[in-house]
C-alpha cells in the first residue's frame, strides 16, 4: 500500500509537468483529438457529459460535437424536453436576458440578496475537498456574485477574504462552527440531510481527516468523523425556530437557507422550514453527490429532485406562500439543460456540486472517501493529500469554473430565448413548457 | 450510608438469595455485574483473501513503444530530476511493479482514467469484457462485485461520488425506502449506541390470549422461533449442493443465529441436524418430521399437501412445520388452504429472478399475500418468507416493507463464496455453481457470516434513516416506502407526452 510511503508536496517541476499532462490531456479529450476513453461515464454522466463539462471549462462555450444537454438514465431529467417556440419566435441574441433570482422573498429586515445567475455552490466540507478546491470554487462564486457553502468542515481562514461569497453550513456534528464564521456569512445553511445518504448523517473517513482537517474540526486526527443524524438539538418545528434565533442572535442580517433531502413529506417539511423562518428551502435530491456515503444510501433512500421539486412547489402554492419562499434544487444536476427543467418543475434555482469537480477534471471513479491508496482523488479534488492536492492550481481552476459558468449561463439563455422568454424568473413551475420523451432521446 | 429496601429484583439479582438489606454499593456491584453479562449481539466480521478472485474490472493496455519514448524524452527533459522522471499519473500502484508500466498490474486499477486521459497515446483502461459478463441480466456483475466485497470485508461499501444508474425500476428499482428529517434512533443506532433490533420470529403469535375464570392462561401462547437477522439461507439446487456445502451452509447459520434450510435427506446422512437447521421433508417422509433431533425446531414441507401437513405436525407438536409454496399461477388459493389448515410458516419460492406467477414479480405477489392476511385479521398468526429474487442488501429492506418476515437467500451465499455460477440463473435448479478449487470450510464459513454483517449493518442505515428501532416493525410498512412509477405520475401527469410512471 502506498500509505506506507511519506508524501510530500511535489517540486516545481513535478507540478509543471503533471498540471501540464492533466490539462493537456482533458482538452484533447474534451476537444475530439483522441478516442473517447471507454470506460469513461455511467448512465447519469455519460462520457459525453463529462467531456463536455471538460470542453465549456476549457473554453467557455457548449461543444457542438458532444451532448451536453442529458444522460441515459431513463427517466427525470433526461426524459424531459424544451416546448420551445418556433424558430422565427425566438428572442434573438441582442435581447436582454434576465437569469437573476432573489433569495429573501420574506420582505423581512434582513439582506436582500440575489443572485445575477440561478446557481451557487453546494456544500463540500474541508476534508472532503482540499483547501484549493475550496477557495476556487469561491473566486468563481465572487466573480459571478454569487455563493458557495462551506459544507461541515469549518470555515479556513483563507475564505475569510472571500466572505461575502460563502455561506456558512451548520450540520449535526457542528463540525468547525463558530461565532465568527457565522457572523462573517450572508447566508447560514441548515443542512438536515444530504441528498446521497438521507437520514444518515455524515461521515468522512479517517484517511482524509489529516492533522489540519481535525484542528479545523477540533477532532483528533486520522480518526474516522461522523456527524450524527438527526440534529440532536432538533424533533420539530419549533425547535427548528429556535435554532434560527440562535442564530439571528449572532448575525442578524443573514439568511436562513434549510437544506434537507426528499422523504415523503418533503413537501410539509418546506412549509415548516418557511413558517420556522427559513428563506430559503433547498431540497436536496436522492442523486445527489458526496465524498463517502453507503453505497445503499444512494438511490434507495428518499426519492430523486425530479419528483420532490413539483411536490413542493405545488404544496406551497396549496399553502399560499410560494412567492415567499426561494426555492432551490440540488441533488443530480449536471447541465443548463437539467437547471432550467428544475426552474420549470418549480424550483427558483438550483445548487451544483459535483458538476463544478467534473469541470475541474472529476471523471467519477467513486474514489473520493480515500479509494484503495487511502489518498482521496488522484486528481486532487477530493482530498488532503499534499503532494495530491496541488494538482489543482486555484489559478487554473477559477477559470476552468468561470469558463464553465459561462457556457451554463449561455445555455440557459439560449433556452429562455427558444422559449421566447426574457427572465429564468418566467420559467418557474412553467410544465406547460416541457415535454416528455420516451424511449431514446 | 443509604440502605435499600428489599425488592424482587434485587433478590433476583443476588441469585435468588433472600436479600433484606443492601448497601448502595453491593447494589451498584451487583447492577455492573449484571450489566457486564449481557451482551449485545455482535456479528464477527473479519478481512478474508480470495480463493477464486473475480477478473479484474479494468484492462489496462500500455504501449511498450510509447511509454519507453516517453522516458527516454523525459530522462533527457528532467535529467537529475528523479522524482519527475519516476512519477506516474496513477496512485494505486498499477505502474509500480518491477518494471513499471512496461508490466502494469490491473488488479490494482480503480478506473480513475488518470492515465489514460494523460497518455492517450499509448494508455488504455477498458472494462474488462470478462468482468462484465459475470452472472446475467439480474444478478449481474455489479451486484456480484458488492457480494465479493461484502463477503470479503463484511464491512458496509462506501464510496464517494453519487448514484450511477438508472433513474428507477425495473424490480427493486422501482422503490425508494422513505426517511425523517428529525428522528431517532437513527445514526446512534447505526453505531450501537442505541439498540435497532434486527430480531424476527419465525412461527405463530396467537392474535388474542384466553383465560379462565380464575385467570389462568387456557390458550396456547406463541410458538416462535427468534432469530437474529432477518434472512435465512435456503439449499442451493440438488446439483450443487454437497454434504459439506450443507454444512458450511449450517456453521454459518449457527455463528449468526439464524436458520438453514437443507434437505431432508441430507441432513440425515449426514447428520447435520441442529436447532440451526431446517431440514426439508417430502411430503411422503412427513411421518418423520420427529427423527430429526439435536435441537431441530422447525422443518418445512416441500410443498403443500394438507395430509403431509398433519402428520408432520402430529409427530411433535412442539416442532413448527412450515411449508414452501411456489408462485405458480393460482398460488392463491393454495395459500388461502394453507391458511385454513393453519400453517404457521409460509415459505413463498419465486425464480431467481423474483419472478412467478406468470412473469410477475415478488413485489406485488408479497404485497398481495401480506394483504390479503391482514384483510383476515391474522397478521401475525403467519411468518411470511420468501426465496428468490433477494441479491442485493437493498432489496432486503424492500422485500421486508413488502410483508415479508424474513428473506431466504441462496444464490448471494454462493456468490459470497466466490463461486462461479452459469447456466439459467433465472431457474431454481438449472444452474452450475464452480466453487474455488481449493479453500477452507472455515474461510467459507466467513465469507458468509462476513456477508450476513454487511447485509444487517445495511439494514441498520436504512431503518436508521427512517427512524424505525427494529426490523419487525418495517414488516408490511408501505408508508415508509415509495414508488417510483406513483411518484413520476403525481409529478409530471401535467407534462406533455406523459403516458403514466414506471415500467
Amino acid at each position: 500500500m502506498s500509505m506506507s510511503k511519506k508524501h510530500v508536496k511535489p517540486s516545481e517541476s513535478l507540478l509543471q509537468k503533471t498540471t501540464h499532462l492533466m490539462h493537456e490531456g482533458m482538452d484533447g479529450h474534451a476537444f475530439g483529438e483522441f478516442e473517447m476513453p471507454p470506460a469513461l461515464g455511467d448512465a447519469r454522466w455519460t462520457d459525453e457529459l463529462i467531456l463536455s463539462t471538460w470542453y465549456m471549462g476549457a473554453t467557455g462555450k457548449v461543444p457542438d460535437h458532444l451532448n451536453y444537454k442529458t444522460g441515459k438514465s431513463d427517466g427525470g431529467f433526461d426524459r424531459l424536453d424544451f416546448k420551445f417556440v418556433m424558430e422565427d419566435e425566438w428572442l434573438g441574441h441582442n435581447e436582454e436576458i434576465d437569469t437573476s433570482i432573489p433569495l429573501n422573498r420574506r420582505g423581512d429586515e434582513r439582506a436582500n440578496l440575489s443572485l445575477p445567475i440561478p446557481i451557487y455552490g453546494g456544500g463540500m466540507s474541508y476534508g472532503s475537498v482540499s483547501v484549493n478546491v475550496m477557495l476556487a470554487r469561491a473566486h468563481n462564486a465572487k466573480k459571478w456574485k454569487t455563493y458557495i457553502s462551506t459544507g461541515e468542515g469549518g470555515y479556513p481562514e483563507e475564505l475569510y477574504d472571500l466572505k461575502e461569497h460563502v455561506i456558512t453550513q451548520v450540520a449535526t456534528g457542528y463540525f468547525g462552527v463558530e461565532e465568527r464564521s457565522i457572523q462573517a456569512s450572508p447566508i447560514i445553511e441548515f443542512k438536515y440531510a444530504q441528498g446521497a445518504k438521507p437520514g444518515l448523517g455524515g461521515h468522512l473517513l479517517a484517511t482524509k481527516a489529516g492533522e489540519e482537517v481535525a484542528k479545523m474540526r477540533g477532532s483528533v486526527p486520522f480518526v474516522s468523523l461522523f456527524s450524527p443524524f438527526p440534529f440532536h438539538s432538533t424533533y420539530s418545528v419549533e425547535d427548528h425556530s429556535k435554532h434560527i434565533d440562535w442564530i439571528q442572535t449572532v448575525n442578524p442580517d443573514a439568511l436562513i437557507s434549510v437544506k434537507v433531502s426528499t422523504p415523503h413529506d418533503v413537501d410539509m417539511v418546506a412549509v415548516g422550514s418557511h413558517y420556522a423562518g427559513a428563506h430559503i428551502i433547498h431540497l436536496d435530491g436522492g442523486f445527489g453527490g458526496t465524498g463517502a456515503a453507503p453505497e445503499i444510501a444512494k438511490k434507495n433512500i428518499a426519492m430523486p429532485i425530479e419528483l420532490a421539486i413539483p411536490k413542493v412547489h405545488k404544496f406551497l402554492i396549496k399553502e399560499g406562500i410560494r412567492d415567499k419562499v426561494t426555492l432551490i434544487a440540488s441533488g443530480g444536476i449536471r447541465t443548463a439543460d437539467d437547471i432550467a427543467k428544475a426552474i420549470l418543475l418549480g424550483a427558483d434555482g438550483v445548487v451544483l456540486g459535483t458538476s463544478d469537480l467534473v469541470a475541474m477534471g472529476c471523471t467519477r471513479c467513486s474514489n473520493c472517501e480515500g479509494g484503495p491508496s487511502g489518498r482521496g482523488c488522484p486528481w486532487g479534488l477530493t482530498t488532503t493529500d499534499v503532494e495530491l492536492q496541488e494538482w489543482i492550481q486555484q489559478e487554473w481552476a477559477v477559470k476552468r469554473l468561470d469558463n464553465y459558468y459561462t457556457a451554463l449561463q449561455w445555455r440557459l439563455c439560449d433556452i429562455l430565448r427558444k422559449l421566447g422568454l426574457s427572465d429564468v424568473k418566467e420559467l418557474v413551475g412553467r410544465t406547460d413548457l416541457l415535454r416528455y420523451v420516451g424511449g431514446d432521446n | 450510608m443509604q440502605l435499600l429496601n428489599k425488592s424482587e429484583e434485587i433478590g433476583e439479582m443476588a441469585g435468588g438469595k433472600e436479600v433484606t438489606m443492601m448497601t448502595m454499593a453491593e447494589f451498584a456491584k451487583l447492577s455492573r455485574e449484571r450489566a457486564d453479562s449481557y451482551l449485545r449481539y455482535n456479528i464477527d466480521a473479519k478481512d478474508t483473501v480470495d480463493r477464486q478472485a473475480l477478473p479484474n474490472r479494468f484492462i489496462v493496455r500500455v504501449g511498450k513503444i510509447g511509454l519507453a519514448k516517453m522516458i527516454a524524452s523525459e530522462v533527457i527533459q528532467y535529467w537529475g530530476k528523479w522524482d519527475v522522471i519516476f512519477s506516474r499519473p496513477c496512485t494505486y500502484g498499477v505502474f509500480s511493479g518491477p518494471v513499471g508500466g512496461f508490466s502494469p498490474r490491473p488488479e490494482m486499477c480503480v478506473g480513475c482514467l488518470r492515465c489514460t486521459v494523460q497518455h492517450p497515446d499509448f494508455v488504455k483502461v477498458e472494462h474488462n469484457p470478462a468482468r462484465v459478463a459475470l452472472g446475467d441480466t439480474y444478478l449481474n456483475s455489479n451486484i456480484i462485485s458488492t457480494i465479493d466485497e461484502e463477503a470479503r470485508k463484511g464491512t458496509v461499501p462506501v464510496r464517494g461520488q453519487g448514484y450511477r444508474g438508472r433513474f428507477g425500476g425495473p424490480g427493486w428499482d422501482e422503490m425508494f425506502t422513505d426517511m425523517s428529517e428529525i428522528v431517532r434512533p437513527s445514526r446512534d443506532g447505526i453505531h450501537g449506541r442505541e439498540l435497532i433490533s434486527t430480531i424476527v420470529d419465525i412461527g405463530s403469535k396467537p392474535m388474542s390470549l384466553k383465560f379462565d375464570d380464575e385467570g389462568n392462561l387456557v390458550s396456547e401462547g406463541p410458538n416462535l422461533i427468534s432469530i437474529q437477522v432477518p434472512f435465512v439461507f435456503d439449499a442451493p439446487p440438488s446439483g450443487i449442493l454437497t454434504p459439506r456445502l450443507a454444512t458450511i451452509w449450517k456453521d454459518a447459520a449457527e455463528q449468526i443465529d439464524t436458520l438453514a434450510m437443507i434437505p431432508a435427506n441430507m441432513v440425515s446422512s449426514n447428520g447435520l441436524a441442529s436447532r440451526s437447521v431446517v431440514p426439508i421433508i417430502s411430503a411422503s417422509n412427513a411421518v418423520g418430521a420427529d427423527s430429526f433431533k439435536s435441537g431441530t425446531r422447525m422443518v418445512e414441507l416441500e410443498r403443500w399437501d394438507s395430509e403431509a401437513f398433519k402428520a408432520a405436525c402430529s409427530a411433535n407438536s412442539d416442532l413448527i412445520v412450515g411449508v414452501r409454496l411456489p408462485f405458480d399461477p393460482g398460488w392463491q388459493q393454495q395459500f388461502e388452504d394453507m391458511i385454513e389448515a393453519g400453517v404457521s410458516v409460509i415459505h413463498f419460492i419465486a425464480d431467481n429472478h423474483g419472478k412467478g406467477d406468470g412473469g410477475r414479480f415478488i413485489m406485488g405477489m408479497l404485497l398481495e399475500a401480506h394483504e390479503m392476511l391482514i384483510a383476515a385479521g391474522i397478521r401475525d398468526k403467519i411468518t411470511l418468507l420468501n426465496s428468490g429474487g433477494v441479491v442485493a442488501a437493498d432489496h432486503l429492506p424492500k422485500a421486508i416493507i413488502c410483508g415479508l418476515d424474513a428473506v431466504g437467500l441462496e444464490q448471494p451465499l454462493l456468490v459470497a463464496i466466490q463461486a462461479r455460477l452459469s447456466g439459467d440463473l433465472s431457474s431454481r435448479d438449472n444452474y452450475r455453481a464452480k466453487l474455488p478449487r481449493k479453500f477452507n470450510d472455515s474461510w467459507a464459513i466467513q465469507r458468509i457470516v462476513n456477508l450476513s454483517c454487511s447485509w444487517r449493518d445495511q439494514m441498520l442505515e436504512i431503518l436508521g434513516a427512517m427512524g424505525i428501532r427494529e426490523v419487525r416493525r418495517l414488516r408490511g410498512e408501505v408508508g415508509r416506502a415509495m414508488w417510483c412509477s406513483r411518484l413520476e405520475a403525481e409529478a409530471f401527469a401535467e407534462i406533455d407526452g406523459f403516458m403514466g410512471g414506471g415500467e
